[in-house]
């Protein structure tokens, strides 16, 4: 009997979805005639997984309820890498999705695919107001003054200190290091060493993620690529290979070379993961991974935050921004269009985004977002935010922490990792290292933009 | 006796250092998150944690990517046994012009490496309509050279008389190969059977091109969902780990007594 | 005709794409991987030309001598000890070809967490004999060493269930007339095993010869490449050239020389091990 039932439901949820795909089928047609009851449908590729992926689900689940016309279809598409790989094959293939969440670093490329809208066009079609939105989120993403792409899921990169063992070593606790020099000196206090000086705890540790290097070349004003970093014009060749790229290289390799820092290879968990087993006083990372730290020391010792290093005597430096924003891809109608309009702006709206920041330690894209009573809330427990959104807004905003435009970042970056574990182990200079690595990129500059042009 | 003591030993510490990086995947899976940066690592968890398999069900829908997989790799499991045992009969038993050339032609599939076939095949498998369908995900795996050659390899060791003898009986070719030599050769077919199934159950990226809902996802893009969550403490990616593979080593376990039985079948001695 | 169900599924999804492939690899392509311009062979020499690309031939050669051998032997010692009758044995058959059902992807994530560098197992067990910790993946010492120990520990459960199987082919009279003769059992081992042994060992050497050749899943999730390319072998660097660089014809003309590559070595190896290898 209960087989039968089993049947017969299944009999009826079919039927049920052909009705509802023909009834999507003639929808078009209908629209225009009157708002009809048909749901428009987009699709919406997201590439962020476990507790991240779960608040986008959230989110586009109660879009969904708020917006009975529109159905949103969220698809996990892999990490940031696949998806935009999957993407690719979708452009060929002529079967883009509506939205699409794309990384920082995929931006000249989105560009010059030629497959999407900017959302300009929805901002100046409806005079959306964006005078709330974090300026410098919002420089990033401004190409030839059109505001490409919304951004959804931002961070930046701070200093984190066990204030502990800066009491313990004699520091102020409540005064991290500022500059290049200070953390070299205070990561030398803070190192323990045994009988024979073999080094047991190392003061810093800071992963091998070419991330930082931009971020160290923007604290000084320095840019990564010619042209106005590529935002006058398109990238011709890369300039990181520059004195303030060299600073950077030799006081980290100092650092390494003399114990006070250590070399754990590329991933910043391994680093995270040995300053919040103690093993390390000071790390950088992610401002989005504040909330993890915090569960993983668990009140086992103080945390701190500061500000991102730079050389002493360095001005006009900042942090550039980094993380994903959401894309109209082209080639859709103009209802689908709208919609996913609708979509973007509720993703990035006040409450959506308070509800982010809590979930996912993301800045909040708007700064409306925080006057939420529960954002005020999430950021009294987490007093260690401030500095990140403080030193969001000390960052003035120009071409260096706009930050670079260029078709081949992935590649620069792992050439740029490549360079920084020579001179880490001492197989080059630092000059050496960023001038190979240049003459790579350049390479792949000049391949890119010719597969641009035509 | 004593010999057989030693034989134990041996067996039992290399058994242990096969299965330790495993086993410690499984304590770890119900560690709490602070436990699971400790130094020294906790081998006995102060308490059982469960939280992280609660975690990992609840941001991925890993019962229905479980069971898409299952069905992508039972197809994918009978298509190879069909194809290759035909095909490893022809090469083992038959004469036929360009035997060598063809056999040759076979193995060089195997040596074409996936990522550089992966997108032309995407598109054809677009222009059949099959993307986001079990068709799509497993077609394209049902025939094997790995498995062509398996059982090449295997027939040949079959005594080469009983081929003689049944000719001599004026046995058709296509019955002694269904009634002789499949059945002589159950070890070596559940072997394939075994590793096909397990190498498409363990395929991500294909998969993760060619589906687009939730509906016809694969475990291993589940997986992927869980490594997120990583950044902090291993529990979760671990219960994700430990969850995907559990149907895996059932498999192994009931196939292995099969793969076991076939083989001291005895039929092949003598 | 027994051949066509496997020959036409051959032709549709591993020919026709090769052959697309080689047509890539002389053209120029756009961001998505459209054909535009004839390139001839400009990306063949300059792939031949390139330092990179002779480092991760070299990488990727001494990759495979590292998880073949080893992965070989340690299958073949555990097919011997376990082909016998001894009670229990079958528990003992399961337990070695256990890592068989672990994924790749799940594989490197265990071992990713064991080698960690700052709570990870192994540099606790070093601890505890008194050695330096390793920097398992971020020392270019090691890191293609412990990549590779994740390759064995993965073949080691397929290479034994073959290679068993194929022991147990073996009749048993052979070795009960070896026994009147009076044959040692080191040389029972020398003189029959091995010979009788021969098919199977001489499939087991092609596939994992050929499986090394094409290892990736294991390199992308621990380390990409790196450190200083040590890990960037050829499969990796078509990876990332076609996916990432949008340098397709480049990663193509790499994809139709690894081919010929192993090949060669496959052509090579019947030469030189299959006249060895001994067919009843």
């Amino acid at each position: 009997m209960q087989k039968k039932s089993l049947w017969k439901r299944i009999a009826g949820l079919l039927l049920l979805g052909v009705m509802v795909m023909s009834i999507t089928g003639c929808g078009d047609s209908s629209n225009e005639a009157g708002k009809g009851k048909e749901p428009t449908k987009i699709v919406f590729w997201y590439a962020v997984g476990g507790k991240v992926g779960e608040a986008t689900k959230t989110l586009v689940k109660e879009f969904n309820d708020m917006h009975p016309d529109i159905k949103v279809e969220a698809v996990f598409q892999g990490d940031y890498d696949s998806a935009i790989n999957k993407l690719k094959q979708s452009i060929a293939s002529k079967s883009t999705p509506n939205v699409m969440q794309v990384y920082d670093i995929g931006t000249r490329f989105m560009i010059d695919s030629k497959a999407v809208v900017p959302v300009q066009k929805w901002i100046d079609k409806e005079n959306f107001d964006t005078s709330s939105y974090e300026k410098n989120i919002l420089a990033y993403y401004t190409v030839d003054n059109k505001l490409y792409s919304m951004p959804f899921n931002t961070s930046t990169p701070l200093l984190y200190y066990n204030k502990d063992m800066f009491k313990a070593a004699g520091l102020d606790p409540d005064n991290p290091p500022k500059t290049f020099e200070e953390v070299a000196a205070d990561a030398q206090k803070l190192t323990q060493r045994d009988s024979s000086g073999k080094v047991t705890r190392p003061g810093m540790a800071m992963a091998i993620y070419g991330w930082f290097f931009e971020q160290f070349l923007a604290e000084q004003n320095a840019q990564y690529a010619n042209n106005g970093n590529g935002r006058d014009a398109m990238a011709t060749a890369v300039s990181f290979n520059s004195p303030q790229g060299e600073k950077v290289l030799n006081w980290w390799a100092d650092m390494v070379k003399n114990g006070s820092a250590v070399n754990m290879g590329r991933k910043t968990e391994d680093t995270m993961k040995a300053f919040v087993s103690g093993q390390t006083a000071m790390t950088i990372d992610s401002t989005g991974v504040l909330g993890d730290i915090m569960d993983g020391v668990n009140g086992k010792f103080e945390v701190g935050t500061g500000f991102m290093p730079h050389p002493e005597g360095s001005a006009n430096g900042g942090v550039i921004i980094g993380g994903a924003s959401l894309w109209m891809l082209s080639g859709h109608s103009d209802a689908e269009e709208k919609a996913s309009w609708e979509f973007i702006k509720f993703m990035t709206a006040p409450k959506q985004q308070a509800f982010w920041h809590i979930k996912t330690g993301y800045f909040p894209v708007t700064t409306a977002a925080y006057d939420d009573d529960e954002l005020k809330k999430y950021d009294a427990k987490y007093p260690q935010f401030k500095i990140a959104i403080e030193q969001l807004h000390n960052t003035p905003i120009n071409r260096s922490t706009q930050g670079g435009l260029l078709g081949v970042f992935t590649q620069a970056r792992q050439e740029i990792e490549n360079a920084i574990e020579h001179v880490l182990a001492g197989q080059a200079s630092s000059q050496d290292a960023l001038q190979k690595a240049a003459d790579t990129v350049n390479d792949a500059v000049a391949r890119y933009n010719s597969s641009v042009e035509k | 006796m004593k010999k057989n003591c030693v034989r134990y030993l041996i067996l039992i510490v290399m058994g242990l250092i096969i299965l330790a990086p495993f086993f410690y995947a499984v304590i770890v899976s119900f560690e709490s998150a602070e436990d699971t940066l400790a130094f020294p690592p906790v081998f006995v968890p102060g308490e059982i944690y469960i939280k992280s398999y609660l975690e990992a069900f609840r941001t991925a829908p890993l019962v229905i990517f479980i069971i898409n997989s299952f069905v992508v790799s039972l197809s994918v499991t009978v298509g190879q046994v069909i194809t290759c045992s035909l095909a490893g009969y022809a090469f083992a038993f038959l004469e036929f012009p360009f035997k060598k050339v063809l056999f040759i032609i076979f193995l060089s599939t195997m040596m074409i490496p996936a990522e550089s076939i992966i997108i032309p095949n995407y598109f054809t498998i677009r222009s059949l309509g099959w993307l986001d369908s079990y068709q799509g995900l497993a077609v394209p795996f049902m025939a094997s050279a790995f498995g062509t050659f398996l059982l090449r390899q295997y027939f040949q060791t079959l005594p080469r008389e009983i081929y003689d003898a049944a000719r001599i009986d004026g046995c058709g070719r296509l019955r002694f190969f269904l009634t002789m030599v499949l059945p002589l050769s159950k070890p070596a077919i559940a072997t394939l059977a075994v590793y096909a199934f397990l190498t498409t159950y363990n395929q991500y990226m294909w998969p993760l091109l060619i589906t687009n809902t939730d509906g016809m996802r694969t475990v291993q893009i589940g997986l992927a969902m869980l490594q997120w969550d990583q950044g902090i403490s291993w529990n979760t990616t671990m219960a994700g780990i430990v969850i995907v593979s559990l149907p895996t080593v059932i498999l192994l376990i009931a196939g292995q007594k099969q793969l076991v039985k076939g083989l001291t079948a005895g039929s092949v001695k003598g | 005709m027994y051949l066509i169900p496997s020959l036409s599924l051959f032709i549709v999804f591993i020919f026709y794409p090769l052959l697309k492939s080689i047509k890539l690899s002389i053209f120029n392509s756009d961001l998505v991987g459209r054909e535009t311009t004839f390139a001839g062979f400009s990306y063949y020499s300059e792939m031949l030309n390139s330092s990179q690309f002779l480092h991760s031939l070299l990488v990727t050669l001494l990759f495979t001598f590292y998880t073949v051998v080893p992965g070989i032997l340690i299958a073949l010692f555990l097919a011997c000890m376990v082909n016998s009758e001894l009670k229990g044995i079958a528990i003992f058959r399961t337990i070695f070809a256990f890592p068989l059902s672990i994924a790749v992807a799940g594989a490197s994530m265990i071992f990713m967490m064991l080698f960690n560098p700052s709570s990870g197992v192994f540099n606790y067990f070093l601890q505890l004999i008194h050695l330096p910790a390793v920097f398992w993946l971020s020392d270019a010492h090691w890191a293609l060493l412990s990549v590779a120990i994740i390759s064995i520990w993965r073949s080691v459960g397929f290479n034994t269930i073959v290679l068993l199987s194929g022991l147990q082919a073996i009749p048993e009279q052979i070795y009960e007339s070896a026994r009147i003769d009076g044959a040692v059992s080191w040389r029972q081992f020398i003189d029959i095993t091995l010979p009788l042994l021969s098919p199977t060992l001489f499939f087991v050497c092609i596939v994992s010869v050929i499986n090394a050749l094409q290892t990736f899943g294991e390199i992308n999730i621990l380390t990409q490449g790196g450190p200083m390319e040590a890990t960037n072998v050829i499969v990796y660097s078509i990876y990332r050239e076609a996916f990432f660089n949008t340098n397709f014809g480049y990663a193509s003309a790499e994809s139709v020389v690894l081919f010929l590559l192993i090949l060669i070595c496959t052509l090579f190896e019947f030469c030189f091990l299959e006249k060895k290898v001994f067919y009843r």
